[in-house]
Parts: structure tokens; sequence; C-alpha cells
């Protein structure tokens, strides 16, 4: 097992080291677990990785109610690997936040207990079929910017966690786009169904990639430390500039009155986010965050006796061997 | 190539299969985001995506033979027409449940697909070994699980032979032949279920019983696949909704 | 070790016949067996594998470059030796693995196997386990074929699935 090296500002040598150490992230290099690092550092990544795991997690569970009602055979197979993938996402997270010496355990405890935080997308309903592919192609979309930029930083294991996802997750995507240039040039209904999804997921999917950046008191720190290489609106941005083309294009209506592309900078500009909603459903008050974390706790409580019969199987094997 | 008066029967035979893999997948995916533990739903959800390909491989094989589109048969069907085993459409249940009917149709499926590697209708005889390929895999992990509850705690014992009392009457279903089989079977284009009822008591017995669980006598067995439960309606409401919404979709 | 989670084992996956197993993550699973089963199911949903090893977490000896300084591989006259595999992580260039298999050690423990390991590569980080420890796939054809081969046939989880997609329709790969 690993030991971690932390450092402390009340260290007599925590100036020195923490130099050393921002001058490892400025060349490059990944920090590796056992490498000295300072608490603070360990604090931050353990929060956003946890963060990340969890929504992984939960997020699996507004996409999941529609497995059993996708529409071709193709379709249904296609979300079962997506959210299968997300699972598996959750998984590797997991993973590398324990290597920091955090158990999953005790993450999905914090979790469980409604202390830890997850992405506040997933406290959205998903009332349609459309909402599967709006999901994909945006959400995802968005998730993906932050995703790439993630698989940059400074810490190796959640890098490599990242890269993994990166690699995998393209595909989320597409298919949601799939499905959403499809249903808009579709029937009547489809269309519809699909504007209707685009309605109800914009400012959500814009207030994915967090405050802005006036608003964010942890960011500086996180890019001086190469957690973050990027700053929320700048992958907000990114995203607005890739997407809003093509959503135009597919025919739909962005709900945002005030949206306007700017000749200078070449980048679109959205207008006010309605940042109240945001902060309401962060704070436990979105229409779902009951549902999620009632789901989570459910599967939790009733199959404890699964994970308690392995326990016992395992153990009397582990002491068959020991005999 | 197919003789022509096997055809039907053919049809017949491959819509049966491919519904057993259909409804079994439906209820699979409904574990999906619910499972004990996140390996265990990324396991699960593997094992959904397997069986509904099966279903892909034998609609496939059917669309060959009969031009039938596979999409239509799964979503515009209604539950009379559907041939599945009663076995697979019964509610997921607990881990217990969905383990222990798991384990007793992946022992099936891996007893009758290595026979029908032999089929005299080749296309039957690929799909067969490609499939049988997965399913050997399959029957690895629920033989592992029907072991591990049958020995984990009392309480894991208890639901894993509860759910073989529920379920076991229900496999002797698969075995039974369809009007149509005689005549495939006689072609050597398919195996003949009831010569591999008998081997295949034997071994799920066996495995049963080392994982300390006893296979009950009795039990109602159904007569034939045009026998349901009332829980087929409900399972083919939901997962025909979407498809059903709009008649006026070209493609999904 | 127990709790609500399981034991962890890492994961050793071995991509084809002649490239090195490599540490892809971990499993938390109830028994050795149980955690192969589990780890094709985590680790093999996309293609490619050949070979799949598992090892309890615990079991690893970890240490970074850092760390290489303050390593005390002590060897005794006439010790116990027992084989250990070593993995490194080479350099600090992008990457989804953890290690990479440098080799199998005879040593009297893991720093010792780690010392004999640094002979033949640098690296920025190592890892050590003890050979009696890990439990593996076996590498006869059915295995490889019922284990990993079907996941070369779910096309549809790989982006090259959907070609290029536009407002105008759907071109296909």
């Amino acid at each position: 097992m690993v030991k971690l090296k932390l450092g402390y500002p009340e260290d007599p040598d925590y100036q020195e080291r923490l130099e050393e150490f921002e001058a490892r992230i400025a060349r490059g290099e990944k920090i590796e677990p056992g490498d000295w690092m300072p608490a603070e550092y360990r604090r931050q990544l353990i929060r956003m990785i946890s963060q990340h795991a969890h929504s992984e997690w939960v997020g699996m569970l507004p996409e999941g109610a529609w497995i059993t009602r996708a529409p071709s055979l193709r379709r249904k197979l296609i979300l079962l690997a997506k959210v299968q993938d997300e699972a598996g996402h959750g998984q590797y997270l997991y993973h590398a936040a324990e290597t920091l010496g955090i158990t999953r355990e005790e993450m999905v405890e914090a979790l469980l207990s409604g202390k830890a935080k997850y992405s506040n997308i997933f406290n959205y309903p998903t009332l349609t079929w459309a909402d599967v592919g709006i999901i994909g192609w945006l959400v995802d979309g968005m998730a993906i910017k932050n995703q790439t930029m993630l698989a940059q930083c400074s810490y190796g294991p959640y890098s490599r966690a990242m890269v993994r996802i990166c690699a995998e997750e393209t595909f989320h995507h597409k298919q949601g786009k799939e499905a959403v240039l499809l249903y808009a040039r579709g029937s009547k209904k489809q269309r519809q169904m699909v504007q209707d999804a685009l309605n109800r997921w914009w400012w959500p999917t814009l207030m994915m990639a967090g405050p802005h950046d006036t608003d964010s008191p942890h960011t500086p720190l996180l890019l001086r430390w190469g957690i973050k290489t990027k700053t929320n609106d700048q992958v907000r941005q990114e995203f607005l500039n890739e997407h809003v083309p093509e959503l135009l294009e597919a025919g739909l209506t962005i709900p945002d009155p005030d949206l306007r592309y700017d000749e200078k900078t070449g980048n679109w500009i959205h207008g006010p986010i309605p940042w109240d909603d945001f902060w309401k459903v962060i704070h436990g008050e979105g229409p779902m965050n009951r549902h999620r974390l009632m789901a989570r706790r459910r599967a939790h409580e009733e199959e404890r006796w699964v994970r308690e019969a392995l326990e016992a199987y395992g153990k009397r094997r582990l002491a068959q061997a020991a005999d | 190539m197919l003789e022509a008066y096997l055809k039907d029967a053919l049809v017949a035979r491959i819509t049966a299969w491919a519904d057993d893999e259909l409804i079994l997948a439906q209820r699979l995916s409904e574990w999906v985001g619910h499972a004990p533990i996140l390996e265990e739903d990324i396991a699960i959800a593997n094992l959904a995506q397997d069986e509904l390909g099966h279903t892909k491989v034998w609609l496939g094989l059917r669309q060959e033979l009969d031009g039938a589109d596979p999409d239509r048969l799964v979503y515009f069907r209604d539950p009379l027409e559907f041939q599945n085993a009663v076995l697979v459409e019964l509610p997921k249940g607990d881990w217990a449940f969905t383990m222990v009917r798991q384990y007793l149709f992946d022992a099936y499926e891996n007893l009758w697909l290595k026979e029908a590697t032999q089929s005299a209708y080749a296309p039957l005889a690929e799909a067969a070994s490609r499939l049988l390929k997965e399913e050997r895999f399959h029957l690895k992990h629920s033989s592992l699980w029907v072991e591990r509850l049958g020995q984990g705690t009392e309480e894991s014992h208890r639901r894993a032979q509860e759910a073989l009392e529920t379920l076991f009457p229900y496999v002797r279903q698969l075995f039974q032949p369809l009007p149509g089989d005689e005549a495939l079977v006689e072609a050597g284009v398919v195996p003949d279920l009831r010569a591999l009822e008998a081997p295949y008591l034997e071994e799920v017995t066996a495995h049963l019983v080392r994982s300390g669980l006893r296979p009950p006598e009795g039990g109602y067995v159904p007569k034939s696949r045009q026998e349901h439960t009332e829980y087929l309606w409900s399972l083919l409401a939901e997962m025909q909704s979407v498809a059903r919404w709009d008649p006026e979709a070209q493609a999904w | 070790m127990w709790g609500t989670e399981w034991p962890r084992f890492e994961v050793i996956k071995q991509d084809t016949k002649h490239s090195p197993p490599q540490m892809v993550g971990s499993v938390h699973a109830a028994d050795l067996e149980h955690a192969l089963l589990v780890a094709r199911h985590v680790f093999v949903r996309r293609p490619a594998a050949y070979a799949l090893f598992v090892a309890p977490a615990e079991a690893f000896f970890h240490v970074s470059q850092e760390g290489l300084k303050d390593l005390k591989p002590s060897r005794k006259e006439g010790g116990a030796e027992e084989p250990y595999w070593v993995f490194a992580k080479r350099s600090h260039r992008r990457s989804m693995v953890y290690g990479d298999l440098v080799g199998r050690f005879l040593a009297q423990g893991p720093e010792d196997a780690i010392a004999q390991a640094l002979l033949q590569a640098q690296g920025v980080a190592f890892w050590a386990v003890p050979e009696r420890l890990v439990a593996g796939t076996e590498p006869t054809e059915e295995v490889v074929e019922s284990w990993f081969a079907p996941a070369k046939e779910k096309t549809y989880r790989l982006q090259s699935y959907y070609g290029l997609i536009t407002a105008k329709g759907v071109e296909n790969a």
C-alpha cells in the first residue's frame, strides 16, 4: 500500500517543498501517490474526484430509466452500453480517489448521507425519450469538454482515469447527436419532442460548467496546481462554439433570446444564466434531488444482504486458504 | 439451403429462442443502475447487452428466412403472439431470483447451443457457435453467484432456495418441442431438446447441490409456449411504449 | 478491509499475446475468482484483451520516483526468495494505464525486486507484488474466445460506428 507524504503550511520545510512541487507541475510532470504533496492538494483532489465519481454513478439513473423503453433494438443496446459506461467511469474515478488513501466505502457513505455533492444536472427529470438524445449530445458534450481538460490534470491517477474515460465517452456524444438530428427532421411528434427536450436541458447544461470565474473561489488554486487547466467560463465557451452552430443548422431553436455571435472574438455569447435555479438545486431543492438519493440508498440497503453473503463466503475462503 | 417445408417450422423455433433472449434482456435491464455493487451493475448491463445481441442474431436469421423486420417483431407484436418461456418473463425479484434464473437459463443455453453448432443449416450452426462463446462466460458468472449465495449467509441461502423453488418447475418448459420441431430434428436442423432435458437436470442438480441448494420436486409446468403469466402484458407495454407512441415516426 | 464495498483487487490486463501486462485499475470483489470475473466485465467492454490478472490491492508495494532514494532493498545471505512481478510507470506521458510489467524477479522482498528492476528500467513509479498472490485467466483459446473475443462484436460501443453526423444526415463509417 502507498504511504502518502503530505505537507502542511506549518511544516518547517513547507515553502521550499511547495516551490519544488509547483516547479514539477509547471514542467508538466505528473504527481504520483507517494510523492510529496500539500495536504490541501490531496483534499481538493478527493473533493473533485469523488464528486465526479458520484456524478457518474447517480448519472446512470435519469437515462437508465429509459433502457426498458428504448424504441429500437439498436437504441436499446446503445443506451445499455452508455449507462454501463457511466458505471464504469464512476468505477475508474473511485479508484483514482482511492490512491489518495480514502476508501470507496467512505465516499459512498458520504454520498448516501447527503454530505457529498454530485453534478446538479442529474437532479432534473427525463420526461421523454428525446431527453436521452439531448443528454448524450449536450450534457455529455459539456462533460467531454471538462474531461478533456482534466485528462491533462497534474495528478497521475486522475489523469489516467480521464484519458480512459475520454476514449470511451466520445461514442456517448455521437449517439446523442445522431438521435437528436434524426428526430429534428423526423415526424411532427418527434420534432416537438426533441425541441421540448432542448428547451428543458439547455440552461442546466450551460450551468454544468460551474459558476462564472468571478464566483468560483477554488479556481485560482486549482489552476496553479494543474488540477484544472481551464476556467469554468473557458470550458463553457468551448461548448457553445461547438454546439450552437450545429443545433441551429439542425433547425432547432435555442431557448436564449439574447444568444448572439460575436464577430470580433468568434465566440457565441449567451444571455444571462438563471443562477438562482442553480443554487437552489445545488442546495437540495431541485426537482429530483430526493429521488436520486432515494434510489441510491434503496439499492444500498435492500441489497446489503448480497454484499454480506459474499463477504461471509470470501472470509470463509480466506480462512480455508490459511489452513 | 433449407427445404421449403421446414421454413415455417424453423421460423417458429427461431422466434421462440429470440423471444426468450429478448424478454430476459428486458428483465436484466431493469437492474441497470440498481445492482448491489458498482462492479455487478457493469456486469448485469453486459448480460443484458449480450442477451439482446442474441435476440438480434436470431431475428436476423429469421429475416433471412421470411423477411420479417426485427424491430417490427419486437415492438409491434401483441402479447399473445410472444413465444417466450414463462421462466424469463417473471418479475426480476431480488438478486437471488435474478442470479438463480440466469444460472438455470445459461446452463440450458450452453447445452443446446453446443448441439446446435452441428446444425445442418449452416447459418444456424454459425450463429450457435458465436453465441456459445458468450454463453460460456455467462455460465461462469452465474454459477459462481449461485455457489456464493447458496453458501454465503443464512439469508442468502434462504433467498436462493426460495427463488429456486419458484423457478425450477419452469425450466422444463424450455425443453418442450414446438409443433414443427420434429421435422426440424429429423432433418438435423435443430437439436432434439427433449433428449437434452435429462443431462440438463443432472448437470444443474449437481451444481445446485454442491452450492447447498435443493431443487424442488413437482410444481406447475406450462404446457406450451402459448402460456404466459399476467406479467408479460406490463413488460411489453413498457418496452413498446415509445415505439408505439408515434405511428408516423419512420425511424428511431 | 471488508466494509460494504468488499476488498479491492488490482487488475492487470494484457492486450495481446505479445504486449506487456499493464496495471489498468482495480475492482472490488469478494474473492480472487470473483475479482477476475468482474475485472472482465469492467475492463474488457471493448477490445482487446488476451489475458487478465488480479491480486489483492494490499499485496502491492508501491514507490514513486521521489521515494526511490528511501528504498531499502536488503538482501540476506541465503535468505528466502520468491518471484515478484514488478511494474513501472516509465514517463509522465499521457496514458490510461498505471504501469507496465518490467519483469519477474526472484527477490527477498518487494524492495529487493524493485531494486533489481531498476537495473532494467527507469520510471516515475513502481509496484511489486508476489507472484503467488496473482490469479489469472488461462491462456487457452477457449478462454480467450469466451472471455475476450465477444467485445469485438459490440461495435456500437465504438465512436467509429457512428460515422460523420451532420444535420443533413448520417454518413456511415
